[in-house]
């Protein structure tokens, strides 16, 4: 059976699926249908949901637009998740395939690091990442890659240990390719599935650090966020409790529908097996 | 007298097992001249794969010289090395595992032709072509990926790799080993084509003494990783001297004396 059809026989990877493709039509469609600011005053302040056709979800306490600012922040959401995730993985990946295929010394240092980057939780290390630089979009990208990269390193690491081990590496020696270009052309490509495993738990884990430091006002201010929109509505939260409930439901459907599809992609191409 | 090809002595190299250390290859020395088939044969486990490694420096050896056209092949290391394995190359067993799985015919080829600067970038596809037909194969196979060609081409694509450097030393670790009979003649006489043409030296690595007799010149008969004797391919084979020789040649299928005309006759 081919993998997209073993795909569509798993139900929660359809939902997953369902959710990730609306995600990406709501963040992709956010300036066709929301072209103005979502920051700016739609109307009057603690409108309350389908009372205005115009404004379906209601406004907020500041009486901005709350389904502009919804798509406006899966956007965000989703481009932070993303490159938090392409980024960890991308690193991870370097690290683990040099400390692999070098060993020695190289690995020693390289596994060190990583293990004093295990050490400290991904979500404080953000934190006091965004607080001293500053928060901006590229800032907030960085600190979370920064929590996200150990788990790609060591996969990476432990499959570069069984493959430079086989006579493709040997054969690549053998024509004098540099040491370099063996380790990322011939043994990291070939390194890749397991790790790529990964990405969707460190997207889901990515959008929520997002979401919980833009929740303490961490966040990019000049993008709309769902956590920023949670910790507004946190204000008026007994007179207005849509204003929390709404991102909030959001936000865990996202994570979920990430982490099924993921899932789902993982099981049907059977790169599980490589990983222990 | 002309100096050897290849001149080993003292070749040794030790593996710790279980807290004690053993030697997988220990004192082996040999020669091998220009254009010459030498024969490394031996029961399974004497040391004729370590042997093969330590030549082409993918692990160290504990001790021992290796000389190659003239230069100590020890002393190298770096870029030095790089540029010097152009002259000596090999051919693995399992033509699938010595393939990176992702990889084209055209990118196998292109690599060694790239890596030392053989041909331009433009002229490189018709090098590859040139490569492809000179070992027996179509052209339009470039385009193909490793895995979608058969296992005897797979192993006319890693010869043509071998000979891409011009080398003068090729070492076929059990590189028919794996194929059914009659791609196994093709492929021999291939090589045995090649020898004659561009005077390339083998050293083949074998259990089978049919083949050996074949193809070989001379052959080293190994025994837990020391030399058990050596001499001229079908003196030797036709009558052992040592134990491990008797009992190599007992336990072998009955070689067939016309379909093996000994290399010896062929110089
Ligand atoms: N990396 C290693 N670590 C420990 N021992 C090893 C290692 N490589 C080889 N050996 C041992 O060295 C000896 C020689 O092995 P080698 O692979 O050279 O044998 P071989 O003659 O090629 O055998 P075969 O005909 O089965 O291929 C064996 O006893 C083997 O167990
Ligand atoms: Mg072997």
């Amino acid at each position: 059976m081919n993998p997209l059809r073993r795909f569509l026989r798993a139900p929660e990877a359809i939902a997953g699926a369902i959710i990730l493709v609306a995600l990406f039509a709501i963040a992709l469609s956010a300036s066709l249908f929301f072209p103005g600011d979502p920051q700016a005053i739609a109307g009057p302040a603690l409108l309350p949901p389908f009372q205005d056709w115009s404004l379906p979800l209601g406004t907020d306490r500041l009486g901005r637009d709350v389904l502009a600012e919804l798509f406006h922040g899966a956007r965000t959401s989703l481009v932070v998740g993303l490159a938090a995730a392409a980024a960890a993985i991308a690193v991870g990946a370097i690290v683990g395939t040099l400390a692999g295929f070098t060993g020695g010394l190289v690995d020693e240092v390289l596994m060190r690091i990583t293990d004093a980057f295990q050490t400290v939780p991904s979500f404080l290390l953000a934190l006091a990442f965004v607080s001293v630089v500053g928060p901006s979009l590229g800032v907030v990208v960085a600190a979370i890659a920064l929590g996200a990269w150990t788990g790609p390193a060591r996969v990476a690491r432990a499959e570069v240990l069984s493959i430079r081990e086989r006579d493709f590496v040997a054969g690549a020696r053998v024509i004098g390719m540099h040491p370099l270009e063996i380790a990322f052309r011939e043994v990291l490509p070939n390194a890749l599935p397991p790790v790529l495993a990964l990405s969707s738990v460190i997207v889901a884990a990515a959008i929520l650090t997002e979401a919980a430091l833009s929740f303490l006002g961490l966040g990019d201010p000049n993008r709309m966020t769902w956590g920023g929109m949670i910790a507004e509505g946190r204000a008026v939260l007994r007179a207005a409790p849509f204003l929390s409930i709404i991102p909030g439901v959001a936000l865990v459907l996202t994570v979920l529908g990430v982490y099924l599809a993921g899932e789902g992609v993982v099981e049907t191409t059977a790169v599980r097996r490589s990983l222990s | 007298m002309s100096r050897p090809l290849l001149a080993v002595s003292g070749l040794t190299k030790r593996y710790r097992r279980g807290g004690k250390s053993i030697a997988a290859v220990d004192d082996v020395s040999f020669d091998i001249e220009p254009g010459e088939t030498l024969a490394l044969a031996g029961p399974s486990g004497s040391g004729k794969s370590t042997i093969a490694r330590l030549l082409l420096r993918l692990i160290e050896s504990d001790a021992g010289r290796i000389e190659f056209e003239g230069g100590d092949f020890l002393s190298l290391s770096g870029a030095a090395l790089r540029a010097r394995r152009a002259r000596l190359q090999m051919v693995f067993q399992d033509p699938l595992a010595a393939f990176n799985p992702r990889a084209t015919v055209a990118r196998v080829l292109d690599d060694p032709l790239r890596i030392h600067g053989i041909a331009t970038r433009s002229e490189r596809p018709r090098r590859i072509a040139a490569l492809l037909d000179r070992v027996g194969l179509s052209a339009d196979l470039a385009g193909r990926a490793i895995h979608e060609i058969s296992g005897g081409q797979r192993q006319r694509i890693a010869i043509a790799r071998a000979i891409a450097t011009k080398p003068s030393l090729i070492v076929l670790d059990e590189a028919v080993s794996a194929l059914d009979v009659s791609v196994r003649r093709q492929i021999l006489q291939l090589l045995l084509d090649l020898q004659r043409e561009e005077r390339i030296a083998y050293l083949f690595i074998s259990h089978d003494l049919g083949v050996i007799s074949a193809i070989a010149h001379r052959v080293v008969i190994l025994d837990a990783g020391r030399v058990a004797e050596s001499g001229n391919a079908r003196a030797v084979i036709g009558a052992p001297q040592s134990t491990i020789g008797k009992a190599l040649v007992t336990a072998a299928p009955k070689l067939n004396r016309t379909s093996t005309q000994g290399a010896a006759d062929r110089q």
